[in-house]
């Protein structure tokens, strides 16, 4: 598996863990009984800052993701890949990994400069493929 | 790199300039500082900003579609002229789908976000029927 690929397979499971990371506090802290639920009205009791910041950190990769998944896509299959392209999905990777203690830990402005190297490096290597 | 692929890298630029024109806004609206901290209070983007984050909301979903059918079609090795103009009519329909979004153009809005979807089904279409 090239470099690209493997980076990309690892920001999928990293997406995996940010599920659980929000998803268990986010259960233990509305209840079983609501987020089972069909969610129809609003819950009733209030989740806790910091698993909101998890809620939002894994919304945010979800974007990161699929724009990364393009780059990844387009490199491979264009045969565009290069140590360039290679090193640019690394650093996404690392990027993805800080962003979430940064948001959750609220490292301010660290958590927006660590958001602008991942998406610096998403759009570096989709003008590579192009170029 | 063939067309398809490079209409689909486009359309990844495409997206992270949205997003850019988003986030000038946002900061425009909420202030930097909002920005950068952990946004534990939610606020609301408004106007011709909110319209750009909706759109772009829009664009992701649209991506989530049409890359699967692109990266399908290259793994058959099934590109032919209909695919093409099928990817070309996408990505122009859904470059015309954010001015018309930010400028409130209502009609042709939702017939340009339905000639994407329907340039979509189309190439998952001819991904599913082909060899």
């Amino acid at each position: 598996m090239t470099p690209e690929l493997s980076a990309l397979a690892l920001a999928g499971l990293l997406q995996v863990v940010q599920y659980i990371l929000m998803a268990v506090p986010a259960n233990l802290e509305l209840g079983p009984g609501y987020t089972a639920s069909p969610r129809d009205r609003p819950p009733s009791r209030e989740m806790s800052k910091t698993t909101g910041r998890l809620i939002r950190a894994m919304d945010n990769h979800f974007e990161g993701l699929i724009l990364f998944t393009i780059a990844v896509v387009v490199v491979t299959l264009g045969g565009q890949a290069t140590g360039f392209t290679a090193a640019c999905g690394w650093t996404y990777l690392a990027a993805r990994i800080l962003y979430i203690p940064a948001y959750a830990l609220g490292w301010r402005p660290w958590r927006s400069a660590i958001w602008g190297i991942g998406f610096l490096a998403t759009v570096a290597m989709i003008l590579a493929a192009l170029i | 790199m063939s067309s398809e692929l490079n209409i689909l890298a486009l359309y990844g630029l495409f997206t992270a300039l949205i997003l850019i024109l988003k986030v000038s806004g946002a900061t425009g609206q909420l202030g930097m500082g909002y920005l950068l901290s952990s946004r534990d209070e939610g606020r609301t983007l408004t106007g011709i900003t909110g319209r750009l984050d909706r759109a772009l909301t829009n664009s992701i979903t649209a991506m989530a579609l049409f890359a699967p059918a692109i990266l399908i079609l290259h793994a058959k090795g099934a590109f032919s002229g209909e695919s093409l103009t099928a990817a070309q009519v996408f990505l122009v329909v859904r470059v015309l789908y954010v001015p018309a979004y930010g400028f409130g153009i209502t009609g042709i809005r939702t017939a340009l976000w339905l000639a994407g979807f329907a340039a979509t089904v189309l190439l998952h279409l001819m991904a599913l029927m082909a060899p």
